[in-house]
């Protein structure tokens, strides 16, 4: 389990390094690429010995990511991916971090979802939360976030 | 002692009331992840139009000093290092936050920075025309030297395993030269219309620290057991100034550290709390507690990124140069008001500039205060449950990134970078020597080719980069931090061996 | 049918539009900086748009943003392809800077892609050298590099932005061939590359040089501009002693917006952005900084703008 996913790991960064290599040594201009390919040399060098030890066996730091780690990160994982890639230019700032922030808040609270007083208690932290991130970054700071429908 | 007559100025009550409020507003806005001392002080610039030359100035000098100091409780509590100079603190400080152990973290943090700070500002006070030939000593050669100084620290820097320490770098290093090259003007790896400005470096560090930590409390999922409550342990502030005296060592390597590279311009400020780090952990007796919660880290970071602080200005004041992005913003500042920094500030108004570089000194002793006040308070973060504090550093990240450039393309940027980055973590690669490879890429290349054209058209590359003291002094420098990683990481590996023959 | 939804459709656009332009603004501008904070365009900036909260402007504030890399390519890039063309995203313009790298290629914007709304500034290249050089005049420098061919060392803020089209026309003037060394990091670390001797010359921003002699620590040798500057009266022009270089180098600073913007919009905008550049407060702040303002309505600019096109097309073509 443990060696396999080593072996991915560590394959994935060699592949990139490879990549990062074959884009330096064949774009131009040559000068603007020479730190690139320096850069690349040293990467390939020493993602390939990581590889290699990973293939090996042999590596030894990092735990890797367990099935049950993999499980309970799955929803939060792909609710981030949704709330940073679409719904935030989509709907708005504000609204989209309400909404993700509430189901986060709904998925990850141990605190059981069939009392009535949960509930309340989460749509009161999101209420307060972005109450602080609407008067830290719209009114003080004057940062214009998208908006959308809403504010 | 000419600055002792203009004392008073500092404490006219108008003039009271904005250091005052650019202390604690800078605190604010430097614990806020996303805004780093440059922007801070930018925005609080038209607040200065309605002001005196002096008192504009005193709000940024405030601003500009408690910013530094604030990022270091966003570092410590929430792991988002608010600007460059705060990645060293997060290492430790927040592994102390995970023990319960916030408010003895942030009281050292913000006493480290206030004798740093202080001793910085003497040293702009007092020895401002010597330190001025000193910063202007480092021409490209040397500042390609000092980065690759930065390079050799990557290895050891908070990492199990130095080869992968190393490629960590090498990643960081790549991310840097993404974009517009800045000399030539070629567009490299620009495979995204995202990444058409480059990596910017704000977004990076709140990607790559803040969204593993995300991940990882998802990681742990819905039911939290008891175990995970951390008791908030309270920690009493005379306590905190005896440990930080009894760690001279840290704080005096801290302090020169963070004074001397931050004279430097163009590099200074953004690396002096990781230099200060691992000189500290070099000279350390108990080098392997370096990184998990050891107060040593804590405090040569912090004391190191506000020593840089006065420092930095002297090739502002004197030569009328801004050394890095904030100084820049404060010379806006003073030209707003018609007043040219140089010969011309000390001759002709010396009441600005001596009222400025007081209202630096009693900011950091208010700063302090207010941040020693506050301490015991904050560490209550580390008790929101983790499901809450999870979606508010996930918010509190895209609103960051976002505010940097108001762009949508470095929230995207930052997000990739920080769940790539949670799954490198699983394989032992760390954010800091990534990071750090981020910073020196450009300064290293930069530096290269324009030292080499220089060279080119003068002496010949190798005799501009390899002969004349300072580069010597600085590639003897490069060769001693090498031998020792290199020696440490023998020794280390006999060690184990030894242990695992005993085992 | 058919035929009149459409028209329908159609009309009730322009409606909105025309009232969306008479309310417009109605929440703060954005306007893009492509060089860093602290910069000279970023400080000249904020100063000329610090008026435009007042009611007899524009009535919101506007906010500089600041995206530098690659001698304003960065910056520019991103607004000609990114930034929405709803009045509420503006951006300064550099010339020659970015026409000059348009024509060089590998960006994706030309004079095409932006609307000009007003200029606020004009900022001449000066050659300056460090206060202890021994060279005093254009004459001692170009005998230098006459004598020594590539071996005269120039700092100066990127390739292709106004520092490098001066030192491409003094090149061109005199027949020599400068080593042109350009910075990271823009006109404030070229200026110090020069007061630190890194480098034997330099050429500069007038209003960072102004600066920099006041403090003592440069000589100006020569302002590559039509006239003598009112800062810098005591400076002969490069064309006084003897160098045909004109006016092609200065660094014209103003607004523009991108193409697709409406057409009212654009009219508001060039109708209230000059007025409110020629405000007596900007003007005493801009004086104080050692700014020369150079104030040009919209069409003045257009005018310039394809000037400028010609004149680099011709500079360039030989590169």
């Amino acid at each position: 389990m443990n060696r396999s996913q080593h072996i991915f790991g560590s394959g994935l960064v060699f592949a990139v390094g490879l990549w990062v290599a074959w884009v330096s040594y064949t774009q131009q201009p040559a000068e603007a690429f020479l730190f690139p390919r320096l850069i690349a040399t040293v990467f390939v060098g020493l993602a390939g010995w990581t590889f290699g030890k990973a293939v090996m066996g042999l590596s030894k730091v990092g735990n890797g990511v367990t099935r049950a780690m993999f499980l309970n990160m799955l929803p939060g994982l792909i609710i981030t991916l949704i709330y940073v890639f679409w719904a935030a230019k989509s709907l708005g700032f504000y609204t989209a971090t309400a909404i993700a922030f509430f189901v986060l808040l709904s998925i990850y609270d141990p605190d059981p979802h069939t009392e009535a007083k949960t509930w309340v208690k989460r749509g009161v932290i999101t209420a307060v939360f972005l109450a602080v991130m609407y008067g830290l970054f719209a009114m003080l700071l004057n940062v214009y976030t998208p908006r959308e429908i809403l504010f | 002692m000419e600055f002792i007559y203009y004392f008073g100025d500092v404490f006219t009550p108008l003039s009271f009331m904005l250091l005052l409020g650019g202390t604690i507003g800078g605190l604010i806005l430097g614990a806020t992840p996303g805004l780093s001392p440059t922007m801070a002080v930018a925005l609080l610039i038209p607040f200065t139009f309605q002001l005196e030359a002096a008192q504009g100035l005193i709000l940024l000098g405030a601003a500009y000093t408690s910013t530094v100091a604030g990022g270091a409780v966003s570092a410590i509590l929430l792991k988002i290092p608010g600007a460059p100079a705060n990645i060293a603190t997060t290492l430790d400080g927040h592994t102390m936050a995970k023990q319960g152990q916030g408010a003895r973290a942030l009281q050292l943090s913000f006493l480290a920075s206030a004798v740093g700070g202080i001793f910085g500002v003497l040293l702009l006070i007092f020895l401002t025309p010597v330190l001025a030939q000193w910063a202007l000593a480092f021409g490209p050669s040397h500042l390609f030297w000092l980065a690759i100084l930065g390079v050799t620290v990557i290895g050891t820097l908070d990492s199990a395993s130095v080869v992968k320490g190393l490629l960590s770098g090498c990643i960081g290093l790549w991310l840097a030269t993404i974009g517009f090259d800045d000399i030539m003007g070629a567009q490299r790896f620009i495979f995204h219309p995202a990444l058409g400005g480059g990596i910017n470096i704000i977004a990076a560090l709140i990607g790559l620290f803040a969204i593993p930590q995300v991940l990882t409390m998802f990681a742990k999922g819905r039911h939290n057991t008891g175990a995970e409550v951390i008791e908030v342990q309270r920690h009493s502030i005379l306590e905190a100034f005896r440990e930080l005296f009894s760690r001279t060592r840290a704080l005096s390597i801290g302090t020169l550290t963070g004074s001397i590279i931050g004279l430097i311009p163009g590099v200074g400020g953004q690396i002096a709390g990781l230099v200060a780090y691992d000189q500290t952990k070099k000279f350390s007796s108990e080098k392997d507690k370096f990184g998990t919660g050891h107060s040593e880290g804590v405090i040569a970071a912090e004391s190191a990124n506000n020593a840089m602080v006065g420092p930095s200005l002297v090739p502002l004041l004197t030569l009328s140069i801004p050394g890095s992005p904030t100084a820049a913003v404060l010379l806006g500042g003073l030209l707003i008001h018609g007043i040219f920094p140089g010969s011309d500030l000390f001759d002709n108004h010396p009441d600005v500039a001596w009222t400025f570089i007081n209202s630096m000194l009693i900011g950091q002793v208010l700063m302090c205060i207010f941040g020693l006040y506050v301490a015991g308070l904050a560490a209550r973060v580390a008790q929101v449950p983790q499901s809450v504090m999870a979606a508010i550093v996930l918010s509190l990240s895209v609103f960051g990134a976002y505010s940097v450039q108001g762009s949508m393309g470095d929230v995207y940027v930052m997000a990739c970078l920080g769940i790539g980055m949670f799954f490198l973590e699983r394989f032992g690669f760390s954010a800091a020597p990534l990071v750090l490879g981020l910073i020196l890429g450009p300064i290293a290349e930069a530096n290269f080719i324009q030292g080499g054209m220089i060279a080119d058209a003068s002496v010949g590359k190798a005799s501009y980069f390899l002969t004349g003291g300072l580069n010597l002094f600085l590639i003897a420098v490069v060769l001693a931090s090498i031998a020792y990683s290199v020696w440490m990481e023998l020794r280390s590996r006999r060690y184990t061996t030894k242990e695992e023959a005993q085992a | 049918m058919r035929r009149m939804i459409a028209g329908a459709a159609l009309g009730l656009m322009s409606l909105a539009g025309a009232a969306a332009a008479e309310e417009y603004p109605e929440r703060p501008i954005m306007m893009m900086v492509s060089y860093g904070a602290g910069g000279a365009t970023d400080f000249q900036a904020r100063i000329v748009t610090m008026t435009s909260g007042n009611e007899d402007a524009l009535g919101m504030p506007i906010a500089i943003i600041n995206k530098p890399g690659a001698g304003g390519r960065v910056g520019w890039n991103w607004f000609a392809t990114q930034a929405d063309p709803d009045g509420y995203t503006l951006a300064a313009y550099n010339v020659p800077h970015f026409i000059a790298q348009s024509i060089k290629g590998g960006v994706e914007y030309s004079t095409d892609s932006f609307e000009p709304i007003a200029n606020w500034g004009a900022d001449p290249a000066v050659f300056v050298v460090g206060a202890d050089s021994e060279f005093n005049s254009m004459e001692d420098v170009v005998a230098f590099a006459k004598e020594n061919p590539g071996k005269l060392t120039v700092s100066g803020a990127g390739l292709f932005v106004g520092h490098h089209i001066a030192a491409l026309q003094i090149d061109k003037a005199a027949g020599t061939k400068m080593a042109y060394i350009p910075t990271k990091g823009g006109g404030a670390a070229a200026m110090k590359a020069v007061i630190a001797g890194e480098v034997l010359g330099g050429i500069n921003n007038l209003s960072d040089a102004f600066r920099a002699q006041e403090a003592g620590n440069v000589k100006i040798l020569g302002v590559a501009d039509l006239e003598r500057n009112a800062f810098l009266p005591d400076v002969p022009t490069m064309m006084e002693q003897g160098l045909d270089v004109d006016n092609s180098s200065v660094n014209f600073r103003g607004v523009m917006v991108p193409k697709g913007t409406s057409p009212e919009i654009i009219e508001k905008l060039s109708a209230t952005v000059p007025e409110m550049f020629a405000n007596s407060r900007v003007a005493k702040k801009m004086e104080a900084g050692g700014s020369p303002m150079h104030i040009m309505t919209r069409d003045e600019v257009i005018e310039m703008w394809a000037q400028r096109q010609q004149t680099l097309n011709e500079l360039l073509a030989g590169l």
